[in-house]
């Protein structure tokens, strides 16, 4: 089961036809982002193969996943607060059942440009991979 | 104008119901039916391989293509025409034809801050193999080029690669004084003309350029095909680029003999059905007033980048009476990718990103723009349509940065 945050929010995409409030939802998962303030932004939490600039960090406390991170299109900060909805807070094994396909579930799939959609995959990489170390 | 109707495309609505504006012309160009109806045809009913067999095939689909080099030859004015498969080809063919043939260790070469990457990163490499330095002209805060700084960079230069019009700002360079100056010192000049030539008629004998490089999407025509256009002085400069069947006189187990025309550097099977379409491009081009419509984009880009700048937007560019209608711009509330998004979300195809021409876009001192660009079936009512959208975008979401 993922989530249950990360449920309602794609319940609530689906439930929205016109596209252009489905980026307001998105804009609005910009704020559900803890920060990760720029003088943290490094080389080795960027995201990289993205088009903007966009920094993302995970770390396992006392088992569970805290996820920071942000990025100078608003986009791409709400794509990370999809991620922060199924993740943050959330034990490894229930962050884990987190999968690529909630983007899609946006409906807005088809306007992310391949370097758009290969830096979701970046960011989710990056976080799944901290997690298997953990 | 061009009557839209003769682009089937632009009839097509996207995400649902949203009706096309395609503003991303500087990009690519959509076809007229009769280009994609031409193609059809051929391979329908003329496919074959050309400058081999004597069959009946064989020579209407060698006709159609010569016939594609020769109304480029005469479009262009110009003295050799070599195919290739589209700008970054032709300036590869530049590099690799040309410039190893010719520049040697310590040979300079002058290339502009302006430049796309198809037009830097070619040099770049030949330059680290052959130990060529590099010179590259500022661009001003005018978004001009320096060229005094130019002038100077000329001492001891054997090739000036320039382009013809900025893919970013819109801007058409003075290459009539950049040429001039050029041959003054013995150097060659390549221009790359993937901008300037959709929008002008370009005389390559009258402007003395020794190389012209053009992509034929961007002037209606398919992609995967541009040309090359040489000087005879240059092209005798030339060694081949690419070997293979078509490009030789005569092979044998110790060594080959090459054709001497532009064959010579059109090694394998070319492009035929995308010279077939090609043709029938320039041929409909060539039905436009393109002086006309210069003006007429040029008034829409005109007055779109001024409302851009009332709704708080800064544009780069400055839409001089020879620039091209591209309008590049960025709000500094509103995420250059976000605004994109959110105008495509309602029908409207813009470009966004760096442009392929990072160095450019570093000079401003930004890493990406929003760029609308519009070509001859565009109408100021699209324009008004999609000022009226940057306004709802902005009202509803510019105060996001």
């Amino acid at each position: 089961m993922v989530a249950e945050a990360l449920a309602e929010v794609l319940e609530e995409f689906e439930a929205i036809e016109d596209r252009t409030q489905r980026f307001e939802l998105l804009f609005d998962l910009a704020d559900d982002v803890t920060e990760l303030p720029t003088d943290e932004w490094s080389e080795g939490n960027r995201v990289k193969g993205c088009q903007s600039q966009a920094h993302i960090d995970v770390c396992i406390k006392d088992g569970l996943v805290h996820l920071r991170g942000g990025a100078d299109a608003r986009i791409v900060q709400g794509l990370m607060g999809l991620l922060s909805l199924g993740m943050n807070g959330q034990t490894v094994d229930v962050a884990r059942q987190v999968t690529l396909d909630i983007v899609e579930a946006t409906g807005l799939l088809n306007s992310l440009t391949p370097s758009r959609s290969n830096g979701f995959r970046t960011m989710y990489d990056m976080v799944m991979s901290t997690m298997g170390e953990a | 104008m061009v009557d839209p109707a003769d682009f089937p495309i632009l009839s097509r609505t996207v995400h649902g119901n949203q009706p096309l504006v395609y503003l991303d012309n500087a990009a690519t160009t959509q076809k007229p039916a009769v280009v994609i109806d031409a193609m059809d045809a051929y391979y329908r009913h003329s496919n074959a391989n050309v400058h081999r067999a004597v069959h009946a095939l064989a020579g209407e689909a060698t006709d159609a293509y010569e016939a594609c080099r020769a109304t480029l030859r005469t479009w262009f004015n110009a003295e050799r025409v070599v195919l290739t498969s589209g700008t970054t080809e032709a300036i590869n063919l530049v590099a690799h034809g040309w410039g190893r043939a010719v520049l040697n260790e310590g040979d300079a070469i002058v290339l502009t801050e302006m430049e796309h990457h198809s037009d830097i990163v070619p040099w770049q490499m030949l330059a680290k193999e052959r130990g060529i330095e590099v010179r590259y002209v500022p661009v001003l805060p005018d978004m001009t080029l320096d060229m005094e700084a130019y002038e100077a960079s000329l001492e001891g230069a054997k090739l000036v690669c320039v382009v013809h019009t900025s893919n970013v700002l819109g801007v058409r360079n003075p290459v009539e004084r950049i040429i001039e100056r050029a041959h003054a010192v013995g150097a060659r000049v390549l221009l790359d003309a993937a901008q300037g030539a959709p929008h002008t008629r370009i005389d390559v004998t009258a402007l003395g350029a020794d190389f012209l490089a053009v992509s034929a999407h961007k002037m209606l025509g398919p992609t995967g095909i541009g040309c090359l256009t040489i000087t005879q002085a240059a092209f005798d400069e030339m060694q081949p680029f690419m070997g293979g069947g078509d490009m030789i006189e005569h092979v044998s187990l110790e060594g080959s003999t090459y054709q001497s025309n532009e064959h010579k550097f059109e090694a394998g099977t070319p492009r035929i059905a995308e010279a077939v379409g090609w043709k029938v491009a320039m041929d409909y081009l060539a039905e436009v007033d393109l002086e006309a419509e210069h003006e007429r984009l040029l008034g829409i880009a005109r007055w779109t980048a001024e409302q851009l700048r009332s709704l708080g937007c800064t544009v780069y560019g400055r839409h001089g009476d020879h620039d091209s209608a591209v309008v590049s711009f960025l709000h500094p509330g509103l995420h250059a990718e976000d605004f994109a998004h959110l105008l495509d979300a309602a029908g409207f195809a813009v470009r966004t990103g760096h442009h392929c021409a990072q160095p450019l876009l570093h000079r401003l001192g930004i890493d990406s723009t929003v760029r609308a660009s519009f070509y001859l079936y565009n109408t100021m009512a699209e324009a008004e349509a999609f000022i009226e959208r940057v306004t709802h975008v902005l009202a509803r979401f510019g105060g996001n940065a």
